[in-house]
């Protein structure tokens, strides 16, 4: 199977989901157009391209070909991502970033103790000063005030 | 003349404060850094500095803002010349004729006249911008909804051919932008859509986490890992002044590199990145010696860098007179000025002269500030492309979540930065383009009401789109665009396109 049909038929199946999640949206009439219309086009629109990327794809490189060396390493960082959409405002700013960051310099990428604590430090209390004392934009403080 | 005189006194009425010449300076440095730093490119170092401005005054933090726009594509060029690797996709050429020359010990006068012709350009492009701007704005005045509605259909078709790779990939990437930007409350009749139940997406995803999470994060999660450190030259000051011959060979690259990248700039896609290629071929065309080019010819720095510096200006047209960006830079750039509750169109240019003429004038003193300081302060700059990449990516990465998180204080923009992460990484994978789906996303209100206003205005009659002359006119040129996408299809002969692709892949 090649990239571009794999990508086609996502797209398709995307266009489909837009066109399902989208009934329950008045369409209206050509004159007065509903807030279902436009999506519904742009769906119909999305599965016309994916359908050409099917059919056309035939040649495109091989998706078992793809090679992901960084995965291991995006993995880590997606699950920074989303420990700092939970708990940002739960456990404040500071906290949150000494341990992504924390995580980030020494089990990830194995830096050493003293340079993952001075590192962490500067920048994640750092940075907490610099936008929130120094430009007054408010981050989260958390539970504990922190 | 006279009142575009006056008006642009009363800019530099505006600029020469204390305050503004700071913010202007800190911008300019910022963005140098920006540009200096591979895979911190413009829009991600914007985005992430956005918050950074919400303390300022409007003017001041646009400013701030701009200086971080042309300084980061001037910065671009450092890195292209003293390692070969382009700080951003449009200083891909700087690296074959710069590099060439730092080989030869001539990386010095290579920055010099990289500088020289940034100044220059950007320089006569704000003159360009300035007498150009405000008549456009007076002529879309005349513009109804459907007018609104082709020229932005237009534009996002040129955008789809004009960016690398597979036209329909692109437009495909247009179209989820599009329906991305559906999401929260119709403005026409108050129904939410595609929300959820999640009250912060009433308000539709914003611009600044859709823009830091498939450029920085996606950038971030492909980039990780690499432990390659790359070797670095450090040109000492005095090495920096170009020979009276290179000079001499410089001036034409540089006018002939202002006046294509400021046309090719006002035009949607991937403007700087094309200008540079067209100035490169036009350069080693009309060259004595073609043969030195790929060898070390100042020629091959000095046209691209010209043309990178004036197209990144010469896309501020649409966006300030039309309201229309035509690229992701401009967008994030409009996003910003609307966040400062300034809303870019028409009407801009009359009702808010002092911010208007203020930015421009803000301009001719960034670009002499980018030459007076960064030239002196290259090897500071080269600096920090010391900086270990894995202490230097969750730095990124903790800037990307506060700058995200700061814009509306919300945490779900964080969320949604995370999720376009993933995709552009995916995509990136795919092979798709991701510039167009920002695009999408904030033209995506726009264009909707103004498609359904024109079938409001006609009683549902679509042949409104070509009665109207300036509707027709548009609509026209998106079926000559699509027909220019389709002919490749046929033959099998490699085209710019092509070679744009290959280009922005190996930056």
């Amino acid at each position: 199977m090649t990239v571009d049909r794999i990508s086609g038929a996502f797209l398709v199946l995307l266009g489909l989901f837009v066109a399902w999640e989208g009934r329950v949206l008045p369409l209206g009439n050509q004159s007065h157009p509903g807030p279902g219309y436009f999506p519904l086009l742009l769906a119909i629109l999305l599965m016309i391209l994916g359908g050409i990327l099917v059919i056309r794809g035939s040649q495109g490189e091989s998706f078992r070909a793809l090679k992901w060396p960084e995965g291991g390493h995006a993995i880590a960082i997606l699950g920074c991502c989303i420990f700092a959409t939970l708990a940002m405002e739960s456990i404040g700013y500071r906290i949150t970033m000494v341990i992504i960051l924390g995580f980030l310099f020494g089990p990830v990428e194995r830096l050493k103790l003293w340079q993952v604590c001075t590192l962490t430090a500067v920048l994640g209390l750092g940075t907490f000063w610099i936008f929130d004392s120094f430009l007054k934009v408010p981050l989260p403080r958390g539970g504990w005030g922190f | 003349m006279e009142t575009t005189l006056q008006n642009l006194f009363l800019g530099f009425s505006t600029v020469f404060t204390a305050t503004n010449l700071f913010y202007s300076l800190i911008g300019c440095l910022i963005g140098t850094m920006v540009g200096v730093l591979p895979g911190v490119g413009p829009l991600a170092g914007i985005s992430m500095l956005l918050p950074t401005t919400f303390g300022l005054n409007a003017t001041s933090a646009i400013i701030l803002l701009a200086g971080i726009y042309y300084g980061a594509m001037y910065g671009g060029s450092t890195t292209s010349i003293l390692m070969r690797i382009p700080g951003e996709a449009a200083s891909v050429m700087t690296c074959i004729d710069g590099y060439a020359m730092a080989q030869k010990g001539r990386a010095g006068p290579a920055l010099a006249i990289a500088a020289i012709g940034s100044y220059a350009a950007g320089t006569l492009s704000v003159i360009g911008l300035m007498f150009l701007a405000p008549p456009l704005a007076k002529f879309a005045l005349g513009f109804g909804p459907p007018e609104y509605f082709t020229l932005l259909l237009c534009g996002l078709v040129v955008l789809g051919y004009m960016t690398g790779g597979s036209i329909v990939k692109n437009l495909s990437m247009i179209v989820m932008g599009l329906l991305f930007g559906m999401i929260g409350i119709d403005q026409m009749t108050g129904y939410f859509r595609f929300s959820y139940g999640i009250v912060a997406l009433g308000d539709g995803i914003g611009i600044v986490p859709v823009a830091v999470g498939l450029f920085g994060i996606s950038e971030i999660l492909a980039t990780a890992g690499q432990t390659k450190r790359p070797e670095v030259l450090k040109p000492r000051f005095r090495d920096l002044f170009p020979s009276r011959q290179e000079l001499r060979d410089s001036v034409g690259p540089i006018g002939r590199g202002t006046l294509l990248g400021f046309l090719i700039g006002i035009i949607p896609g991937s403007a700087h990145i094309i200008s540079t290629f067209v100035s490169y071929a036009v350069e080693r065309r009309v060259s004595k010696h073609p043969e030195r080019f790929g060898k070390g010819a100042i020629e091959g720095v000095a046209g691209p860098e010209s043309a990178n510096n004036a197209a990144s200006e010469g896309a501020l047209v649409p966006m300030l007179a039309l309201g229309v960006p035509t690229g992701p830079i401009p967008a994030v750039l409009l996003a910003a000025l609307m966040v400062h509750g300034i809303n870019p169109g028409p009407l801009f240019i009359k009702e808010q002269p002092a911010i208007f003429w203020g930015l421009i004038a803000s301009m001719y003193v960034g670009n002499m500030i980018l030459l007076l300081l960064n030239l002196p302060l290259v090897s500071i700059f080269v600096n920090f492309l010391r900086i270990p990449y894995k202490i230097l990516y969750p730095t990124i990465l903790m800037f990307c979540v506060v700058g995200v998180y700061a814009v509306n204080s919300s945490l779900v923009d964080v969320g949604i930065m995370s999720m376009m992460g993933v995709l552009g990484y995916v995509l990136r994978k795919l092979d798709f383009e991701t510039a167009p789906m920002v695009l999408g996303v904030v033209l995506a209100p726009i264009i909707e009401v103004s498609f359904r206003q024109a079938l409001a205005m006609s009683n549902g009659d679509y042949f409104i789109f070509v009665q109207r002359p300036i509707s027709a006119v548009f609509l026209l040129g998106a079926l000559v665009m699509i027909l220019l996408a389709v002919k490749p299809l046929i033959g099998k002969k490699r085209g710019w396109r092509d070679r744009l692709t290959e280009a922005e892949k190996s930056s």
